[in-house]
């Protein structure tokens, strides 16, 4: 199964980029960078993504695999060594924790196939009460490192108090679903998203809580959550999103210092890694957003 | 050769912009393996005389003229707009012109839009249409600019059938849908919001429209240009038959660059 194309395509195509470098570029530069001007190496950096998700139900016998094997060719590509997936319910709704079960029964059956690369987070929602919190007992024991909060309750809601206290005692990673979004008809759709305001209240109440500001570009105003997030040392930023904007890697390292700072995709995945490659970093700083800085969140995970 | 499709040249209000000025901007295609760039001005957004922007841009790209291909904008819902268009075409010899209904406040199907199209596709140059500049969820409180749809720019192309389109900026445009209203052969869309990898919306362009369809843009001086790198070194691996084309073969025989 993994003598696949993906491999031999890895394998073969490295050689023609190579070839494809020597003809673009003069000789001396040709030596120090990549296809078009990239880092030397950058493929070889090791990287975790710390925002991920499959959303094809993957824990049933007939289950199409095509997305996570698709999500992993480009994993390879890139040199992402591991993905931190999870399957949230999306459109606000609140739902029955049969449901919620069902979307980390995904994840777990992709933890199991792909046990080196795919881990997990538990998607929870506070409305759920105490079958939220056995819920997360139930991933942790069973591998995952982290829950996941979607937009049905702003974060700074009491409810998710339990929540936030569970995952301290667990050790584990809170990732949370962020916007603030200026414009009027697409905070409509999603009343209750979080901003970074609501995670430094939470931050606040639990400055102990390895707590990320999931998708910093994706698509709300990063200028206003960088500058609001000044004031919240105890809040991480993920890298992720669909937009693109220079410099704003850069600006979550001005503003809140490399260590806060994560890398991470959100399903864009070549955007995701270039916009690390693209700002101005140390190597030391580049390694650091790409896998240190997470990698010490992990650490923290209790058996 | 990679050209990039997709770049802009000066100021934006709402957002301060790294690199605003025509140096700026080759500095960093330098810096980047970037051999030309197809460069609009984005004061012509705003401006009321459209014209004072081509011309600002006409004397920035001059000291570049070997880097920067300069892209004209029209606004057919200001006065005098025809005479502009002729001196960008026949004047100033510019090889494309753009037109931003969401900044100017017309649609592409309404009576404007209608004829700045058909006198573009007269006069034989391609029109660009970009989706958008920024995302709309962090949109500054007086950018009233809507994303342009495809479904107008469908309409567009069934009722121009000669007219060359360069579709820019465009997130998740379906190539058959393309394909379907008779863009085959006569469109390039660039690929600064789409993916080689994981979703493979780009190899579904190469399956619908033709790889000749496609071509390297990375939104600059907005967005940062390694993600476009990265994804150029992703067809280098995965559809090495069309990197050439990609890269910049197809830009350059769509613009007519020697």
């Amino acid at each position: 199964m993994h003598f696949n194309r993906r491999n031999f395509l890895a394998t073969t195509a490295a050689g023609v980029g190579v070839a494809w470098a020597a003809r673009r570029l003069p000789a001396a530069e040709a030596r120090t960078t990549s296809p078009g001007g990239l880092p030397a190496g950058w493929r070889t950096l090791r990287k975790i993504d710390a925002h991920n998700h499959l959303f094809t139900p993957l824990h049933r016998p007939d289950a199409d695999w095509s997305e996570a094997e698709n999500l992993l060719e480009a994993a390879d590509a890139l040199g992402i060594d591991q993905l931190l997936c999870s399957r949230p319910v999306v459109g606000g709704a609140l739902a029955d924790i049969a449901l919620v079960r069902e979307m980390n029964d995904t994840i777990l059956a992709a933890m199991k196939r792909y046990p080196r690369r795919i881990r997990g987070y538990c998607f929870v929602q506070p409305g759920n009460g105490r079958a939220a919190l056995d819920e997360i007992e139930r991933c942790c024991d069973a591998g995952m490192v982290g829950v996941k909060l979607y937009n049905q309750f702003k974060y700074d809601d009491p409810l998710v108090c339990p929540i936030a206290e569970r995952c301290i005692r667990r050790g584990i990673l809170l990732l949370g679903h962020s916007g603030f979004l200026t414009d009027p008809r697409a905070l409509a759709t999603q009343p209750k998203i979080s901003h970074a305001g609501d995670f430094g209240a939470l931050s606040r109440r639990y400055p102990e809580l390895s707590l990320i500001l999931g998708h910093v570009n994706g698509g709300g105003d990063w200028e206003w959550t960088l500058r609001t997030l000044r004031d919240f040392p105890n809040v991480h930023v993920d890298t992720s999103g669909s937009v693109m904007e220079d410099d704003t890697v850069g600006d979550c390292v001005r503003m809140l210092g490399v260590e806060r700072v994560l890398f991470a995709t959100d399903a864009t995945v070549e955007g995701g890694v270039g916009k690390v490659l693209a700002a101005e970093l140390t190597e030391a700083q580049r390694d650091a957003i790409f896998h240190g800085n997470l990698q010490r969140l992990l650490d923290r995970r209790r058996a | 050769m990679i050209i990039d499709l997709n770049a802009a040249l000066g100021p934006y209000p709402f957002r301060r912009l790294t690199r605003t000025s025509a140096d700026e901007v080759v500095a960093l295609m330098d810096r980047s393996g970037i051999d030309r760039a197809v460069v609009s001005a984005l004061p012509a957004l705003l401006y009321r005389d459209v014209q004072r922007a081509n011309a600002d841009l006409r004397a920035s790209v001059a000291a570049h003229a070997n880097r920067l291909v300069p892209v004209g904008t029209i606004n057919p819902a200001y006065a005098g707009w025809e005479r502009d268009l002729d001196e960008l075409v026949r004047g100033w010899r510019w090889r494309a012109v753009a037109l931003a209904p969401g900044h100017h406040d017309y649609r592409l199907g309404d009576e404007r839009g209608r004829a700045a199209l058909a006198r573009i596709a007269a006069l034989g140059v391609p029109v660009v249409l970009t989706q958008r500049y920024e995302d709309r969820r962090q949109r500054h409180a007086w950018d009233r600019a809507e994303d342009l749809q495809l479904a107008e720019v469908l309409v567009a192309a069934r009722e121009f059938p000669s007219l060359r389109m360069i579709l820019v900026n465009w997130a998740a445009v379906d190539g058959a849908r393309l394909a379907a209203a008779g863009l085959r052969g006569r469109c390039l869309i660039d690929f600064a919001r789409l993916q080689v990898l994981f979703r493979k919306e780009v190899p579904r362009l190469i399956e619908t429209l033709g790889a000749e369809a496609v071509a390297f843009g990375s939104h600059l001086p907005f967005d940062y240009v390694a993600p476009a790198l990265v994804k150029l070194d992703s067809v280098a691996r995965f559809h090495p038959a069309h990197l050439e084309g990609i890269a910049g073969r197809n830009a350059a025989r769509f613009l007519g660059l020697g």
